[in-house]
């Protein structure tokens, strides 16, 4: 750019900032100016310090806090334990199959997310099916339950935020060159050798981006926990949803919301020092 | 429109009913977003009216539809089309009330800054409405074009949050008390202390509506939940927490504990008269019982928002609903109470099962036990609600 000459310079220069124009007004309006009103909310505290809120969201909310973390990275392990062999299967070895395993990870996206955590309350339901098999098998008590308990949340958690781990994961598997695979065949390396050191390493952004797209949602969900768990389940979303609209504590429910985000944030960082892809460096 | 589409429709509406009942808005809200297909009828007859007819034998006044918000399935299918055809204007009826707060936290901008809300009548609870009215946010009723509203109970004419029905008139009144599986219990169940029997131990289910669960344990500690003090909230709350950590309260419920209750996941819970009249049709061994320390009595009241620019059709609407026939008839599709008087008799006539149940029609004895929360304040409302939310664990 710099050795061209000033008459084209001048719209070429123009022509990126033009190009984010759109996408920057956006999130200058739609998230930017939320952020600063839920900020204002946050410490317009009547009777009181501003921090007021800050000082209840983190003495009262601690259990809900961790809870949702635990829950969040407990969906996100599970999905990535049963969303990548999926994804490689899916890049690898489906042949023709693939375009219609891909269709169906993204089928249940057609029917909207609250419809599909109710299903799950007919699935686990006490005299339900699976409830049945699993005492029979004898890893359930007779008297036990699966519906409004912890395995229930994580559960619905990790089934609704699947798609969202297996398919970042396809397309960096899809990417790879299959002849460094073939390459690595040649010079003697086990199927194992290959994939631990060519395959695995070359999709650990997929991984990134998957962990995330499900972690970040899933740490904010309230559906799974209100539907498929007991008071003893609720997460950090249905508090701030009931200081929003019920008790209309709004300093303390943005607050939350505030604390939350950087929680998030904190353990977004953490992640990608720990994993170390490019895409953040 | 075939008798045998309207029979299949009238399935259709009993079936929902039984599944979804009133209040339960995140469910609710999933099949509204979910597209449930149905037969046309029955949701032309409860959404919005497009193009209706043009004033039939009404004299052609109409003038814009009148815009009705209220809760789903709370109304049978003829009464819109009937109205229509009656006095020629149109209705545009809306079930877009899922939850008294969030539908409050979408309305209260408009009505702050005196903009339309694009309603003239909206359905709400008794507190709620209170809220609103002394947020000055209610048109008040035109009597003079409501003779009508004479036929309001007596019992309900004169109400604390809207002395001398000034703004608001009921829709309709529900009971809230103790609903229970007998084959669950196996045994009747007479207090509603019963719902802390440790027997029962992770199968019973409250009620997320605060004023309904308060007022209930309230009743069971021999409090009067007319005269609720922040710290008899306090220690009723401390009662639900302990109950709820120890694993005995399964869940805190909208009306999702109608099905549980049916599937027998659950053997008590705290539950609304209308949904437990619905469930009877396929579970006859279901009971609903007030106990001996009373039941909740609430309402769901029609408001005209201030503003609104058809008050006078929103009067005629509610001059309609408030003829006995008209109310009875409304009451055959959605069996909760009505607030109009002589509207049982005319019930008996189309519905004679139906009129003969205590639900829909409590005898004497049982209407004497029925309680009404106090009006709470904002400040109080604010107050009573960050315990309750503490002990229900949200």
């Amino acid at each position: 750019m710099a050795g061209t000459a000033a008459g084209g310079t001048r719209q070429s220069r123009a022509a990126p900032y033009l190009l984010i124009a759109p996408g920057v007004l956006w999130l200058t309006v739609f998230y930017v100016v939320p952020i600063v009103s839920l900020a204002q909310t946050s410490v317009e505290v009547a009777g009181g310090p501003w921090w007021d809120g800050y000082q209840r969201a983190l003495t009262g909310y601690g259990t809900h806090f961790f809870r949702s973390l635990r829950y969040a990275f407990a969906a996100t392990i599970l999905a990535l334990v049963l969303g990548y062999p999926l994804a490689y299967v899916i890049a690898f070895r489906a042949g023709r199959l693939k375009t219609l395993l891909l269709g169906l990870v993204i089928l249940p996206f057609f029917t909207t997310f609250l419809v599909r955590t109710f299903a799950w309350k007919t699935i686990l339901n006490d005299g339900g099916p699976a409830v049945r098999l699993l005492q029979q098998l004898h890893l359930l008590a007779p008297d036990g339950r699966l519906l409004d308990t912890t395995i229930a949340v994580i559960g619905g958690l990790t089934y609704n935020f699947l798609p969202f781990m297996v398919l970042p994961i396809y397309v960096s598997l899809e990417k790879i060159d299959r002849r460094l695979v073939e390459a690595a065949q040649d010079l003697y390396s086990t199927p194992r050798g290959a994939f631990q050191k060519i395959v695995l390493p070359l999709s650990l952004p997929g991984v990134f981006a998957g962990s995330l797209l499900t972690f970040i949602p899933a740490a904010g969900d309230f559906i799974n926990a209100e539907l498929l768990g007991s008071p003893n389940q609720q997460m950090i979303g249905t508090v701030i949803q009931n200081q929003f609209l019920e008790v209309r504590d709004y300093p303390l429910a943005a607050a939350l919301s505030f604390v939350m985000m950087f929680l998030i944030t904190l353990g977004v960082l953490a992640y990608a020092r720990l994993l170390g892809t490019e895409e953040l460096a | 429109m075939s008798r045998d589409t309207a029979q299949r429709d009238e399935e259709i509406h009993r079936l929902l009913r039984q599944a979804l009942g009133r209040r339960r808005f995140i469910t609710r809200t999933a099949l509204a977003a979910g597209g449930l297909a149905l037969g046309g009828r029955f949701l032309a007859g409860c959404g919005g009216r497009e193009g209706g007819p043009d004033g039939i034998g009404g004299g052609g006044k109409a003038r814009g539809p009148v815009r009705i918000s209220n809760w789903p399935l709370y109304i049978d299918s003829e009464t819109v089309p009937d109205f229509e055809k009656a006095t020629g204007i149109d209705v545009e009826y809306t079930e877009d009330i899922n939850d008294n707060g969030e539908f409050f936290a979408k309305i209260d901008e408009p009505l702050k800054r005196n903009q339309s809300i694009d309603r003239d009548i909206i359905i709400l609870t008794d507190w709620m409405i209170g809220r609103l009215i002394s947020l000055g946010y209610a048109a008040p009723l035109d009597n003079a074009s409501f003779p009508n509203k004479a036929n309001l109970l007596d019992n309900l004419s004169d109400v604390g949050f809207d002395p001398a029905r000034k703004y608001s008139v009921p829709w309709m009144s529900g009971m809230a008390a103790l609903g229970y599986n007998p084959k669950k219990t196996g045994r009747r169940l007479t207090s509603v202390n019963d719902i802390f029997d440790p027997k029962f131990k992770g199968q019973v289910t409250m009620l997320t509506e605060m004023r309904d669960t308060l007022g209930l344990v309230l009743l069971g500690m021999g409090k009067d939940p007319a005269k609720a003090t922040l710290s008899d909230a306090k220690a009723a709350c401390a009662r639900i927490k302990k109950a709820r950590e120890s694993g005995q309260i399964r869940k805190f419920t909208g009306n999702d504990y109608a099905e549980d209750l049916a599937a027998g996941n659950i053997a008590a819970a705290f539950a609304w008269s209308g949904d437990v009249q619905g469930l009877l049709a396929d579970n006859p061994g279901l009971q609903w019982v007030a106990p001996a320390e009373g039941a909740m009595l609430y309402s769901d009241n029609m408001l005209v928002p201030k503003t609104s620019d058809r008050q006078d059709l929103a009067m005629s609407w509610m001059n309609y609903v408030y003829d006995p026939a008209h109310s009875a008839q409304i009451i055959a599709g959605a069996p909760y109470l009505s607030p109009v008087k002589g509207s049982g008799a005319e019930l008996a006539k189309i519905a004679p099962d139906l009129a003969s149940s205590p639900l829909v029609n409590p005898p004497d004895d049982l209407r004497a036990r029925l309680h009404v929360f106090r009006a709470l304040s904002d400040a109080e409302d604010m107050e009573f609600n960050r315990v309750f939310q503490d002990a229900i664990g949200a």
